[in-house]
């Protein structure tokens, strides 16, 4: 029996009269990547928001391994194995690229309330901040200032800070947004090899990557599941070629 | 030993600030020399509003947090010599505790009520908090309300005030003291997650740590060290009054740092420098050229703060650094 790492129980949510949310039931797996995929406004950023913490379901139960966590800040859930990465870019601009793996690296550890030891010349939170650039290859550009790297390079930081604490569940919202062609295969490649370390949940547009990776899909229309199953299930179904993926192409 | 090894080792990340430090220890030999022992009364005065501008830097240049109500820590750290002299109590050391926690606890409660907003809303509270505190002392009768009270300088055990030049280094020691803690902190694992915290806040809660927290303890030990200089003042001025903590010297410390350069270590203490300089001279320049308006020498300053700031993007240690750096590249090109 897999272990169930994501557990979401009649989530519901409303923004006066637009539902985000209806309802929904979804679970994802450790080693598991579940593609969440949908029409723009379908509730999919939203439906992470709550998973994630910075938005409240107005009902329904989120459980991470088997517990409730629906009343728990975002950097609690963080703690307790989240892990996430952002649709627009949420990296430390003014800092390296080594210095916000580095801080990342210092907040896994914990050791944060340390007023006297030195951050950036520690030689074991530089060894662990190395290794968290090299798992997506960025260690060429540790002295870069985030802000002056590329989009797509950016967008690679964006997964190293979401991985970086070892999360048991990540939410990937649209990592490849944005991201050049070569850089979405080398995006691709990295979320596919890190795959068996956690449970994924993956937002993307790309439906290329998206049936490259996925285990199973779960459709979202208007807050709605539509339908949910393996990528081969889903690229038959009917009533998803209809609402999103389009007929006769 | 090894944590004063690594104290003076990290004084080199910051020349301009060792340079500061030791040009403040070493000025009153200048001023016996040249006979000028009013420049004396006037450098303890920059180093005073210095350190408070370097406590204040913490939360504002280094944590993000625009706090309009620092004066009042000042002020508090006044009274508290102010006080506790008018109850028999004379240590001076005790005076300085106590300004430390009263300023902490303090610092804690505004801390822990303001810092649940951000932005426009941040500054208006703390300022309203400020105003609280100042009309509070003012209504206070018993310690000479609006008026103020005199202030005997303090014994510190072994060491008394009787000359000058003692309470001159005393307040010198403390300024070294701030300054080497201060660089010590934002170098730190703290430190650096509190300029993350400035840099962008959500995603050093998406690394799980919960940002109002490092914000509360900085702006606590940015309260203390504001009330640390306030005793000191007392010292220095022998009086203590609700001007102290009025709202125009929050200002006058934001401008200090501004002026300075908000994302340096020693950039307070230059602006410090600079700004007294100006207040000091600026109003004889006036008198020159126009001798009705030599009161109103802000007319001058105001546009030159503009100035640093829309050209120097980063104050005038900013300045110094793009000096610096086109040396550097002449000497290694030649």
């Amino acid at each position: 029996m897999t272990k169930v790492s994501l557990e979401l129980k009649d989530i519901s949510k409303s923004y006066g009269a637009l539902r985000a949310s209806h309802k929904l039931c979804l679970s994802v797996n450790k080693g598991e990547i579940h593609a969440l995929i949908g029409p723009n406004g379908a509730g999919k950023t939203t439906l992470i928001k709550q998973i994630y913490g910075s938005e409240q379901p107005d009902s329904g139960q989120i459980l991470l391994n088997g517990e409730l966590i629906n009343n728990t800040s975002p950097s609690l859930r963080v703690r307790k194995g989240i892990g996430r990465s952002f649709q627009i870019s949420n990296v430390l601009l003014g800092f390296t690229v080594l210095q916000n793996a580095l801080i990342a690296e210092l907040a896994r550890k914990g050791k944060v309330f340390r007023f006297f030891a030195p951050a950036f010349s520690d030689p074991s939170l530089l060894s662990g901040a190395r290794n968290i650039l090299e798992k997506v290859g960025l260690l060429h550009q540790s002295e870069k200032l985030a802000a002056e790297i590329s989009h797509g390079e950016r967008r690679l930081l964006e997964l190293a800070l979401a991985i970086a604490t070892n999360p048991q569940l990540l939410l990937l919202d649209e990592p490849l947004a944005g991201a050049g062609a070569e850089e979405s295969r080398h995006i691709t490649s990295i979320i596919e090899n890190l795959k068996s370390q956690h449970a994924t949940l993956l937002i993307e547009h790309d439906m290329d990557a998206v049936f490259k990776l996925a285990d199973r899909i779960t459709v979202l229309v208007e807050g709605k599941t539509i339908a949910s199953g393996t990528p081969d299930e889903i690229s038959n179904n009917s009533a998803v070629r209809n609402a999103y993926l389009g007929d006769g192409d | 030993m090894q944590a004063l090894k690594r104290s003076l080792e990290i004084l080199k990340s910051s020349p301009a600030l060792f340079i500061l430090l030791l040009g403040f220890g070493l000025f009153p030999i200048y001023t016996s020399m040249a006979d000028l022992p009013f420049w004396n009364d006037v450098s303890m005065r920059i180093m005073l509003l210095g350190m408070a501008a370097l406590g204040l830097n913490l939360v504002l240049g280094f944590g993000g947090m625009v706090s309009f109500g620092h004066a009042a820590f000042i002020g508090i750290g006044a009274y508290s010599v102010g006080i506790s002299q008018f109850y028999g109590i004379d240590n001076g050391w005790l005076h300085i505790l106590f300004a430390l926690l009263f300023c902490a606890a303090i610092g804690l409660v505004i801390g822990f009520l303001a810092l649940r907003t951000k932005g426009i809303y941040f500054i208006m509270i703390t300022l309203a908090f400020a105003q609280m505190l100042y009309f509070f002392f003012v209504s206070l009768e018993v310690f000479g309300g609006d008026d103020g009270m005199g202030v005997d300088r303090a014994s510190f055990l072994i060491i008394d005030l009787w000359d000058p030049l003692r309470l001159y280094y005393l307040i010198w020691i403390a300024l070294f003291a701030v300054s080497l803690l201060l660089l010590l902190i934002i170098n730190s694992h703290f430190g650096v997650i509190l300029q993350g915290i400035k840099d962008n806040e959500s995603r050093i809660e998406a690394m799980g740590l919960s940002a109002l927290h490092f914000k509360i303890t900085a702006y606590v030990a940015s309260a203390a060290i504001c009330g640390l200089a306030g005793a000191l003042f007392a010292n220095w001025q022998e009086y203590v009054s609700p001007d102290i903590m009025h709202w125009s010297r929050s200002g006058e410390l934001m401008i200090v740092i501004v002026l300075g350069g908000l994302s340096y270590i020693a950039g307070p203490l230059i602006g410090a420098i600079v700004f007294f300089l100006l207040e000091e001279f600026l109003p004889e320049l006036l008198y020159f050229i126009a001798p009705d308006y030599s009161e109103n020498w802000m007319i001058i300053f105001g546009p030159m703060l503009i100035a640093v700031v829309l050209f120097t993007k980063g104050g005038l240690m900013a300045i110094f650094e793009q000096l610096h750096r086109r040396i550097t590249q002449r000497q290694n090109t030649t």
